[in-house]
């Protein structure tokens, strides 16, 4: 509860640091907080943006909560979210299910390169999985470039997917994998035993090994079911969002899910609530962009501001 | 092939002067035990205050003094949280760049002074500093005195520099700063040398790029010199290829330097071994 009541105080500080950092360059604060407001939920279309967006900060929020809770810092969430688009793009023609399997795959073994590396040769992940975002976005700029490219050969774009995501009330199916992936992670941390070795080895590796676990397994399916969790993020924006591939496919999406965990405090299901606020900024932040060309860069530093003051609140609260 | 490359030589030597800065910064606090991957926030916010300073007073000199301000602000949030607080490095690390990447862009949408005209840089006084004047002096602080020795202690096993009765946190403060120092030039060199002004997200992931040098060159000065040199000659030649239309495909050859780098991070072409006590608080 008191976990909870952090969390709520780190948002609502960071709500209202915005609204703050608008009156500083000359807004009034209230406007800016009521275009935020009614442009993520005070309509019907509103808030079909702000689901829309907070499907993929919920996939990409769950890689990070796996991963963390396990004790591996996978930074890689960008370039997972990148090889399952790709994946996803290819597999496309053989239907929606083919193709966001396909893209879980791509994302699990795109993470699995840096477990593997560090697993052999001792290469830390948190620069592994960076380089491999790099060498992904370059991936992805080839292929919309070359192999890839739509065939009327006029943007550097994909042709559109060959399999869509069924569409409910203006939001595609994909916001329900979403919450169906963080019921699963749920159930897989805390109800079966595989979860228990999870958390075991992110909480205390050494002690860990003395129970009779093989942490370096351990951390190598964690790496692999955290990529998965990405790569599907990547496809399910593919088959229900952009349809195409671009260079600018992955928008952010993965660091921003480093946001999303921590302040659902690498819980999964609060993960939706933490998506949900998430999404709810990056919509009203396009609306303050549209209504009061204010910078919808705002909402990244909302992201900030939320992380950063987490720590503050959890250092005040480990201290008494 | 071979004339690409010689003639990618003189545009790859300016172009990676804010790289090769910034890695030169990263180095000195990794070798301190911090890795600092807010790096390229730091950077974006320098390119930003650099370009404010030097539009408002039209002064270039007045502008690489903002740079410098601008990283040391970064510098000091980051101590202040991963220093002081002792938060996680890596949490610090990507809050920081949400935070310039957003704070930025909010920044330049709201401020007049970006449309004012960039004064002009005739002489190139970074040139030097970056390629030689920098690594010398580093080198010496590095492995010449007793800071740089109780530095890398810092790095490798801080407890023995405990026993000694120093400041841990001091030295790595010191480091920061130093980077600040060294990052800020490179920010302000990127907006007022390498263009004229700022743009969003500038900086198009240099400061990881600088991180991976560091690794590349494993944690040496003359592997950063070697490392930058490659990279920005990969970077340069991008250019010329795409000039010359030869048919290779540049977007491969600009993941090379990555996957180079992932392969000595696995020890393929050699032992590689990162300080110690990289990203312990």
């Amino acid at each position: 509860m008191r976990r909870f009541g952090v969390a709520v105080l780190a948002a609502a500080s960071a709500v209202l640091l915005l609204a703050f950092s608008g009156a500083l360059f000359g807004h009034s604060p209230w406007s800016l907080l009521s275009i935020l407001g009614s442009g993520s939920v005070g309509s019907r279309f509103a808030l079909a943006g702000t689901l829309l967006k907070a499907v993929p900060l919920l996939l990409t929020g769950l890689s990070v909560v796996i991963a963390f809770r396990a004790g591996v810092w996978n930074i890689g969430g960008e370039g997972q979210f990148i090889v399952g688009g790709l994946a996803a793009l290819v597999a496309s023609r053989w239907g929606v299910v083919a193709s966001l399997a396909a893209a879980m795959l791509a994302g699990a073994a795109w993470a699995s390169i840096a477990s593997a590396m560090r697993l052999w040769r001792n290469a830390p992940e948190v620069l592994t999985t960076i380089l491999l975002n790099f060498t992904a976005i370059h991936l992805l700029g080839w292929s919309v470039n070359g192999p890839l490219r739509e065939h009327a050969a006029q943007y550097p774009q994909t042709d559109p997917a060959g399999a869509a995501l069924p569409v409910l009330g203006g939001v595609h199916a994909g916001i329900v994998l979403a919450v169906a992936a963080s019921v699963f992670a749920w159930w897989l941390l805390y109800r079966t035993a595989e979860g228990l070795r999870l958390r075991a080895t992110g909480f205390n590796p050494n002690a860990a090994r003395w129970a009779g676990i093989r942490v370096g397994a351990q951390l190598a399916r964690a790496m692999a079911i955290s990529g998965a969790a990405a790569g599907l993020a990547g496809g399910v924006e593919l088959l229900g969002v952009t349809h195409r591939l671009f260079e600018r496919f992955a928008a952010g999406y993965g660091y921003s899910g480093i946001a999303v965990a921590l302040l659902a405090q690498l819980h999964p299901l609060a993960t939706i609530a933490s998506a949900l606020f998430f999404g709810a900024l990056v919509t009203g932040a396009g609306e303050l962009q549209r209504a009061a060309n204010i910078s919808a860069g705002l909402a990244t530093f909302g992201q900030a501001v939320v992380i950063l003051t987490l720590i503050v609140f959890e250092n005040v609260r480990s201290r008494r | 092939m071979f004339d690409l490359v010689v003639d990618s030589v003189p545009l790859a030597i300016v172009a990676s002067i804010p790289l090769l800065l910034a890695v030169e910064g990263e180095l000195i606090v990794q070798r301190g035990g911090i890795i600092n991957l807010g790096i390229e926030g730091m950077m974006l916010t320098a390119a930003m205050t650099a370009a404010f300073a030097a539009q408002t007073t039209h002064n270039l000199a007045i502008g690489f003094v903002g740079g410098v301000a601008g990283a040391a602000m970064i510098a000091a949030l980051f101590g202040l949280f991963a220093i002081v607080l002792r938060a996680d490095q890596i949490v610090t690390g990507t809050a920081i760049n949400l935070l310039a990447l957003g704070g930025t862009s909010f920044v330049y949408h709201e401020t007049q002074a970006f449309q004012q005209p960039v004064p002009q840089l005739r002489t190139d006084p970074l040139l030097p500093l970056a390629w030689i004047v920098a690594p010398i002096i580093l080198g010496v602080i590095l492995w010449n005195s007793s800071f740089g020795l109780r530095l890398r202690a810092c790095g490798e096993h801080p407890e023995a520099l405990l026993a000694t009765g120093r400041s841990v946190r001091m030295h790595r403060w010191a480091a920061l700063m130093i980077e600040g120092l060294l990052v800020g030039l490179a920010g302000a060199y990127l907006s007022l040398a390498l263009s004229s002004g700022f743009a969003e997200n500038m900086t198009a992931g240099r400061g990881f790029i600088a991180l991976s040098i560091v690794i590349f060159g494993r944690w040496k000065l003359k592997g950063a010199l070697l490392g930058t040199a490659i990279f920005g000659l990969a970077a340069a030649m991008q250019y010329a290829l795409q000039a010359a239309n030869r048919g290779i495909p540049f977007h491969l050859l600009l993941a090379v330097p990555y996957v180079v780098t992932l392969l000595i991070l696995c020890g393929v072409a050699g032992r590689v071994r990162a300080p110690e006590a990289l990203a312990k608080p």
